[in-house]
């Protein structure tokens, strides 16, 4: 596509894409909600979408439908008060919705797989409602503009303006810097346009090219985005990366696996480790004839060598007493 | 005989339990049988409470060399008199023995071991049954139990008498007695080999000088078990005594120890019965490890070394005694060994046997060894990385993949990026995998291609100069129509049958 079209598409998306934005003042009612039982707070969103992305790469479903999926529940968590306990419903309802139109359908994994693999405790059939109720509260018809929409975008328009650095700006990192941004809630109040040209100015300055900057710039100027919001959201999302790429781990603990195995493996599992029954014999220390020097031998050479080993330790008359002694505290059994 | 159907009769595998129920199986065994023909009979002594203490020491002696007489209880009629008569002596020696002090007067050692020496030494019966299945199968007992039991019993409190005299009883109790008692571990009876193992235990705990004597035969009955005859069935129980052995190391381990641990107890996980001993045997190795840390790396790689190819249900075993090394390792020592363990336990995750499978993974709900991998990410995550994506759509298993959704996920949040790499550069291969496999499946077909339109070159060829020959007669023929009866038969004779196209070999040779 030529950059004229190009840019004439940017355009179009970026007139389209309030349209897709989740409503701002549920976001923030989500963010400043404490955790308690009745509402849903940002930690369980986030926490939510980590489960999402660690599906997604499960399945082998492509970023597309990640984003789309985190749209949808985004928009949905936005408008609609809904209890913790059905958190997972609605987002794996998203999810399925998500891979429904945007895989093939030979890729897409059945409800039932679903949720035995996201360990859920609901059944299939929850799933098909909630996921009526989603599209329905959402008008889902098209799909929607994302992020990922614009940075596929302007990726394009760069690779198309300057040919030799085909290389340096990938994608693929492009996409995955996204998906660590997605979550984190504060990230769905920032329009697509501007998250996404963050994104891809903190890479172009990471690679050092000059004039894809330039582009950068272009493509603001021609958006109009203003420049406050685009210095305010990069900001954010070079927090967000340099933490995604530090090399420290995070303990994975909050939230627990099931662990379900078959039933001969937990009977072995559970077997119990021999408790050994017979008292511990110390060895001797200093004087402990036991005919040490016939010891050594005895794994090298493999020979018999029973007449060194006979009949010499310390209770015979050979040891003074006092030696005796010492040797009886701690090596006869009582 | 009818049990077995025709086509049972047929099939060369018979079941094993089918064979069994046609075999009229003893289930007891004994070598001990009375030589004489003539009826023996005890002739009952005064009990040893009512008799004087200047009587006593007579009267035990004599109730000693009285329990020297054998019985044969396979015939469970004979002597019942004289039976009962040796057991309520044993059970009164066996009290005698416990309950008072002062009875272990030297002169009674000798009569003492002699009379235990009569008793349990004998030559073990052949085996009834030498596919001997202890899950399955009763084992043989031995059929004299009532009386050799108060003997063991009998010997085991007089070990434990607080009178005992090691620097006397040392003169009986010698390499010999101790070498004849090792054969009796090989009993089939485990009542039996209880009783000895507990008796051997006393033993080395109170003759030092019988110790190193005791480890070397050991040694060698371990040794013959692995490498010649691969059956003894006292192994768990020498192995139970070895494991309060190495327990009392001193350190530094002194250089005969580990000889052992490396030279017996690792190649000793190639036995094909492992099943029966394995438990003391892990006890064992993981004691060694405990004692001397810079032992780990030896033993996992001897363990590697023997990892079972064959037999899952030993691989199973393995993955166990390898974690419960993991849970007492040191993180030093865990650097040194994690490349080759972590291929090892790669190659486990992706194998199609479920419990092996299922036990490799369970590695990462051990939260030690979690700590362990988080440290080491680097190297650990791009070892397991590829199978544990090839089986997470690939495994027959619904159970496996939803394990290894657990340890994906585990691993996916310990480093992210990491993680995001190996997924991209694995897609990647994936990738060209694919297209070189197009690109092959493509040559094959141009090949297939070429040859349909050769054949029928070659075949024309072979009869090329023939039908050149006969087409210009034909021309020619055609031509001279006063001719063309009597060439035309004999080109009509000299032309191949095959000839499909004649057309093609005008153009080409003419």
């Amino acid at each position: 596509m030529d950059a004229y079209k190009l840019m004439k598409e940017l355009r179009v998306n970026y007139e389209q894409e309030v349209f897709y934005l989740p409503k701002e003042t549920g976001l923030v009612l989500i963010e400043s909600s404490t955790r308690d039982e009745s509402r849903i707070s940002a930690k369980c969103r986030d926490v939510q979408v980590e489960d999402l992305w660690s599906l997604t790469s499960f399945f082998g479903y492509s970023t597309q439908t990640f984003v789309l999926a985190v749209n949808l529940l985004d928009r949905f968590l936005a408008l609609m008060r809904i209890q913790p306990k059905h958190l997972s419903c609605v987002s794996l309802s998203c999810l399925h919705m998500a891979a429904k139109v945007t895989e093939e359908e030979c890729d897409v994994t059945s409800s039932d797989e679903l949720i035995r693999i996201g360990q859920a405790r609901f059944t299939a059939s929850d799933l098909c409602r909630m996921e009526k109720i989603v599209s329905e509260k959402l008008d889902f018809k098209s799909k929607p503009i994302t992020a990922l929409t614009f940075l596929q975008l302007y990726h394009q328009i760069a690779l198309s303006h300057s040919m030799d650095r085909k290389e340096t700006l990938s994608l693929e990192k492009l996409e995955a810097q996204l998906k660590a941004c997605l979550c984190r809630i504060s990230f769905s109040k920032a329009k697509p346009s501007v998250l996404a040209l963050s994104l891809l100015r903190l890479q172009i300055i990471a690679v050092q090219s000059e004039d894809m900057l330039e582009i950068a710039s272009h493509i603001q100027r021609h958006l109009k985005i203003a420049d406050g919001e685009l210095r305010l959201w990069s900001e954010r999302v070079a927090q967000c990366l340099s933490d995604y790429a530090s090399p420290e781990c995070s303990k994975p603990n909050h939230r627990k696996l099931q662990w379900i195995v078959s039933r001969r493996t937990a009977q072995n599992l559970h077997a119990s480790r021999s408790v050994p029954e017979l008292p511990t014999i110390p060895e001797g220390g200093w004087g402990e004839s036991e005919s040490e020097d016939s010891c050594e031998d005895v794994m090298s050479s493999g020979e018999e060598s029973l007449s060194s080993s006979l009949g010499s330790d310390a209770e015979g008359p050979y040891f003074p007493l006092h030696y005796r002694q010492q040797r009886d505290r701690g090596h006869l059994l009582a | 005989m009818s049990a077995i159907s025709a086509s049972e009769k047929v099939d060369g595998f018979t079941r094993k339990s089918v064979r069994k129920a046609q075999k009229q199986r003893k289930s007891q065994g004994s070598s001990q049988y009375r030589t004489q023909s003539a009826p023996v009979e005890l002739s009952p002594l005064p009990q040893l409470k009512d008799a004087p203490s200047t009587e006593q020491q007579e009267l035990f002696t004599q109730k000693l060399q009285q329990c020297c007489m054998l019985f044969d209880f396979f015939d469970s009629v004979m002597d019942l008199k004289s039976k009962e008569i040796k057991r309520a002596t044993l059970n009164e020696l066996v009290d005698y023995v416990s309950t008072n002090r002062g009875v272990l007067v030297e002169s009674t050692y000798p009569e003492i071991t002699n009379m235990i020496c009569t008793n349990i030494f004998r030559t073990l019966p052949p085996s009834e049954n030498p596919d001997f299945d202890p899950e399955e199968d009763e084992p043989t007992l031995e059929a004299s139990w009532p009386h050799i039991q108060l003997v063991y019993e009998f010997l085991l409190r007089f070990l434990e008498n607080p009178d005992f005299q090691p620097s006397i009883a040392k003169r009986y109790i010698d390499q010999k007695f101790v070498l004849q008692l090792l054969e009796l571990f090989d009993s089939e009876d485990p009542r039996e080999r209880d009783f000895l193992k507990t008796i051997l235990h006393r033993i080395y705990g109170k003759f030092l000088g019988l110790r190193a004597f005791i480890r070397k035969q050991i040694n060698n009955i371990f040794l013959k078990f692995i490498y010649e005859t691969d059956h003894f069935n006292g192994v768990a129980e020498l192995l139970e005594i070895l494991g309060s052995i190495i327990n009392g190391f001193a350190l530094p381990l002194k250089a005969e120890h580990k000889q052992f641990l490396m030279k017996v107890l690792i190649p000793l996980h190639t036995a094909k019965g492992l099943a029966l001993f394995h438990a003391q045997l892990a006890y064992c190795v993981v004691q060694f490890l405990e004692k001397d840390p810079t032992l780990t790396e030896p033993v996992i790689r001897g363990l590697l070394k023997f990892w079972p190819k064959t037999c899952s249900q030993k691989e199973v075993m393995y993955l166990g005694e390898i974690e419960e090394i993991l849970d007492v390792i040191e993180p030093t020592q865990f650097i040194k060994i994690q490349e080759p363990l972590f291929k090892q336990i790669s190659r486990c995750v992706a194998n199609p046997h479920f419990q092996v499978a299922e036990r490799a993974l369970y590695f990462w709900n051990n939260e030690y060894i979690l700590s362990l991998i988080e440290e080491n990410i680097d190297r650990v995550l791009p070892i397991m990385f590829g199978s544990l994506y090839r089986i997470s759509k690939e495994h027959w298993n619904p159970t496996i993949v939803a394990l290894v959704y657990n340890v994906l996920k585990t691993l996916m949040e310990m480093n992210c990026t990491l993680f995001d790499e190996l997924t991209s550069s694995y897609k990647a291969d994936r990738q060209r995998e694919k297209k070189k496999e197009q690109e092959r499946d493509e040559l094959w077909k141009k090949l297939d291609e070429l040859r349909l339109s050769d054949s029928a070159l070659v075949q024309n060829n072979s009869h090329g100069l023939q039908n050149n020959n006969n087409n210009n007669n034909n021309n020619s023929n055609s031509s001279n129509n006063d001719d063309t009866e009597d060439k035309s038969a004999d080109s009509a004779a000299a032309l191949p049958t095959d000839d499909k196209e004649p057309d093609v070999l005008v153009n080409i040779f003419v």
